[in-house]
């Protein structure tokens, strides 16, 4: 942590409290993650409705990266309190999610039977699920509390006044 | 579409169906430009570092009155038979694409900075591609 990521924190931010994860580029992180949630919801419902048998495990991981996509969107909305507990969470299963199914299905394509919101990093998303959660982990960060003396987590972080 | 058939009762209704099938490319090329001139405008404000006004969500909503308008006129052409689809894909992405607007206007309309007007041009773009797969979908039937 530089003095210069510490300078560019928004003047609105209390220094003291977290910020709401909803704010700011907040309210463009919600947006990209609601509509991920769409896009994966639909994909998922449509898959189990109408062929869920052909690939139960893929189908089965789309219904799953659905549900986390919805979780995170709201709790990202949120953004107080044991949401962002939650955020945390969900963003964190996602980017272990996106990193362990793209590259899994990289090394053997068929290993789902089916392709994934996942497969390939999200390529069928633009590569969207892959930037997200990095994202996502980064704001949280980034709006934290931060205390009013340096905590342990970051010993040689500059005190402007 | 357009050729005359000698089922004299059923003449008027294929031509109706005809004429609507004929319409709905058009409208789905109308939605797709509206969106992007609309994602334009939004981007106009995110360089000037303004916040969302009034004056676009009418935009936003000329938007949704031509996705109810391709909806009545899909509803129509699939009920009669015209006209066949994956039906579910394609209700999908309707009923998806007039959720996002109304939505992603009432989320960036609460923030007063310019975030606000880039969440209302991703959404505008995000309704474009649905009206590109939707023609994709239509298409493809």
């Amino acid at each position: 942590m530089t003095g210069a990521v510490a300078g560019a924190q928004p003047p609105r931010g209390r220094p003291s409290a977290p910020r709401s994860t909803g704010q700011g580029f907040g309210r463009l992180l919600v947006t990209v993650y609601g509509i991920l949630a769409f896009a994966a919801l639909g994909r998922s419902g449509y898959e189990l409705a109408t062929k869920f048998s052909e690939a139960p495990v893929a189908y089965s991981l789309s219904a799953f990266s659905a549900v986390v996509y919805v979780v995170a969107t709201i709790a990202l909305a949120r953004g107080r309190g044991a949401w962002r507990a939650v955020a945390w969470v969900a963003v964190s299963i996602e980017a272990v999610g996106v990193l362990t199914v793209g590259a899994l299905s990289l090394a053997s394509p068929d290993v789902f039977g089916e392709s994934t919101v996942w497969s390939g990093f999200g390529q069928g998303y633009g590569y969207i699920p892959l930037v997200l959660p990095f994202a996502g982990l980064w704001w949280l960060l980034r709006t934290r509390a931060r205390s009013a003396a340096p905590s342990a987590g970051d010993p040689g972080r500059p005190r402007p006044a | 579409m357009l050729t005359p058939t000698p089922g004299a009762g059923l003449v008027a209704g294929r031509v109706q169906a005809g004429i609507l099938g004929a319409v709905v490319l058009p409208l789905l090329l109308l939605l797709v430009a509206l969106c992007v001139a609309l994602a334009a405008w939004a981007l106009v404000f995110v360089v000037r570092d303004r916040a969302v006004i009034l004056r676009q969500l009418f935009g936003a909503a000329v938007v949704e009155a031509v996705l109810v308008v391709q909806a009545v006129v899909a509803a129509v052409l699939l009920v009669t038979g015209d006209h066949a689809v994956n039906a579910v894909l394609f209700w999908g992405y309707l009923a998806t694409a007039l959720l996002v607007l109304p939505i992603a206007a009432a989320w960036a309309f609460a923030e007063r900075t310019r975030w606000s007007s880039v969440v209302l041009m991703v959404a505008s773009l995000t309704v474009a591609f649905l009206g590109f797969r939707l023609w994709q979908i239509w298409a493809a039937a």
